[in-house]
């Protein structure tokens, strides 16, 4: 991989606006934020070479998919992507079997490795207009990745899905990451979505990127509202004791999480409410939440009646942050400001795992 | 009077012969009319969609006279420019060509429909898989296209059955050899032979009947399964 793993600058036009994009990024996974109808499909379309570009130049890596000023322009079926659709688009007349192995290149050793990792070996043998939401987008996310494509496409893929589905299938997400370790691009408008999966996110506002960095900072930012916002971090499962799992997110600092589905060594990445921390400016015991942890105000935000208060957990250095959702009124009580030592106080059961095991 | 006569049989015989060469000359040339205008954008879009059309509005007979002259000893396609005899005018392979000319803008209107039913999207999800383009063709856009394409095979054969004007142009009313059900309900009106021309009109509903039952079967929306 080059130094930027990623480079797309488009620029195209839309019915309302023009698409105008320049992102270059070293990450591994690129979150696209936005709401919809801010052009976040038909950059992945014309990524995917679905619709013509006026100009622009997209790099995965090594592969050069387009450079309009070098004359460059590879063609759709060898541009190696593999595309998952907001709204699957399974062929309606094969069934699941017949799907996943239409890419050219796909083979049974591919279905039967895609068909471990998303758990559709019992759905193989039906016909598309059977499967529930959930199941046509794990096929569809299947059927791209036994097409042995060199970067994914994933627009949306659960978009269609009720919020509840939607974080039953995050996990299958998670594990074709860890298990494919492909570049990919990652179209959603779910911020807890887009912490989980992307190293990077760009805001994409009509057409234009009005933002680009770590999810957690970016996100914060612009995409998601100072109330409800979530965190979510990772780690890896240190121990599992009655019910709870102890993930430890970086040396010395550990988070007691609900063990469902976890086991020891295993990766856990898990959602935890801004508004569901507590913050205290004294050490404090006699308290049924099993998390207390040290952490250093780093930034103090107002948005109207609310605070935003960015803190980072354990020893400075350690880089685990979190966002912590405050009113003024405490924010003045308890005198705090940027640099000052708290604890932050949170139930086990506050904290959402994501994934399983891989 | 006996209705099923040897010669009434010929007439049938001669008009499915006649209505089944037809549908299938004119299918491959309706096929790719429809797709291009459902699929492609070029220069001239337009223009080619009227003339497409055109047979449609224009009398058979002077899609007839323009066949004559097309195939006459001088024509385009005549023993003159050909170099040899084509043997077509006044023979039943004619009466095939009047048809199809006369059949091809219902059948290519059609699958124009048909192509145009199938989500352009799932052809570019085959080419993003890696297939190439003449296997999108086939294993994708045909068979989701079948019904229809189908539908329109159907209606050219329905409309090939009924020709009239351009046949009788091109291929005279010779029976036995050129004689279809249209024509020999004209001769026997002429003749005076009222019931046998009400027994070939019966006869000819029923066959455009079923075809017409059948293209509306096909075009009818699928039950959910």
């Amino acid at each position: 991989m080059n130094a930027a793993s990623i480079e797309i600058r488009l620029s195209l036009p839309l019915s309302a606006f023009d698409l105008d994009v320049a992102i270059e990024t070293r990450a591994r996974s690129l979150g696209i934020f936005g709401a919809s109808g801010s052009g976040k499909t038909s950059l992945l379309e014309a990524i995917a070479g679905w619709r013509p570009v006026r100009s622009g130049r997209i790099r995965f890596g090594d592969r050069l998919l387009l450079d309009t000023e070098g004359r460059t322009r590879t063609p759709i079926a060898t541009r190696a992507v593999g595309y998952v659709p907001q709204d699957a688009l399974l062929f309606p007349h094969w069934d699941v079997r017949r799907n996943v192995l239409a890419g050219a290149h796909a083979s049974e050793a591919e279905l039967a490795r895609a068909a471990e990792v998303l758990e559709i070996g019992s759905l193989l043998d039906r016909s598309t207009a059977t499967l529930s939401g959930g199941e046509r987008s794990r096929v569809a996310l299947a059927r791209a990745l036994c097409s042995r494509p060199e970067v994914l496409l994933l627009d949306e893929p659960f978009g269609a899905l009720d919020l509840p589905l939607r974080r039953r299938i995050l996990p299958y997400l998670l594990r074709t990451r860890d298990a494919y370790d492909l570049p990919t691009l990652f179209v959603s408008h779910d911020a807890t979505e887009v912490q989980a999966l992307c190293d990077v996110v760009a805001i994409l506002d009509r057409g234009r990127v009005r933002a680009i960095g770590e999810p957690a900072d970016v996100l914060h930012g612009h995409g998601m509202p100072a109330r409800g916002a979530d965190n979510v971090l990772s780690g890896r499962v240190a121990s599992l004791a009655a019910g709870t799992a102890s993930v430890a997110l970086a040396p010395g600092v550990a988070v007691q999480v609900p063990a469902a589905g976890l086991e020891p060594g295993a990766r856990a990445v898990f959602a935890l409410g801004a508004d569901e921390i507590l913050v205290s400016t004294a050490p404090i015991a006699g308290i049924s939440a099993r998390n207390i942890l040290a952490a250093e105000v780093e930034s103090i935000e107002a948005r109207g009646e609310d605070v935003v208060l960015r803190a980072v957990l354990g020893e400075a250095g350690t880089r685990v942050r979190v966002v912590v959702g405050v009113t003024q009124a405490s924010t003045r009580e308890l005198g705090l400001r940027e640099g000052a030592r708290v604890f932050l106080v949170f139930k086990t059961q506050s904290c959402r795992v994501l994934s399983t095991s891989v | 009077m006996e209705f099923f006569t040897p010669a009434t049989l010929d007439v049938l015989l001669v008009t499915l012969r006649v209505a089944g060469g037809a549908t299938l000359l004119v299918t491959p040339f309706a096929i790719a009319a429809g797709w291009a205008l459902a699929r492609r954008d070029f220069r001239g879009k337009s223009i080619a969609e009227t003339l497409v059309a055109l047979p449609l509005v224009l009398p058979p007979t002077a899609i007839g006279y323009l066949l004559l002259s097309l195939f006459g000893r001088h024509g385009f396609l005549g023993e003159r420019s050909l170099g040899f005899d084509p043997d077509l005018l006044f023979t039943w392979r004619a009466a095939v060509v009047a048809s199809a000319v006369v059949a091809f803008p219902l059948a290519a209107r059609t699958a124009r429909a048909a192509f145009e039913g199938v989500d352009p999207r799932l052809e570019h999800m085959g080419a993003t898989l890696g297939l190439a383009r003449g296997r999108i063709f086939r294993t994708i856009t045909l068979p989701l296209a079948g019904r229809g394409l189908a539908a329109a095979v159907a209606l050219a054969f329905g409309r090939a059955l009924g020709e009239f004007g351009a046949t009788v142009i091109v291929a005279g009313n010779i029976p036995g050899r050129t004689q279809t059900l249209a024509l020999a309900i004209f001769s026997d009106i002429q003749l005076g032979a009222d019931e046998h021309a009400l027994g070939l009109v019966g006869l000819t509903v029923v066959l455009a009947f079923v075809v017409l039952w059948t293209v509306e079967r096909l075009l009818a929306p699928r039950r959910a399964a």
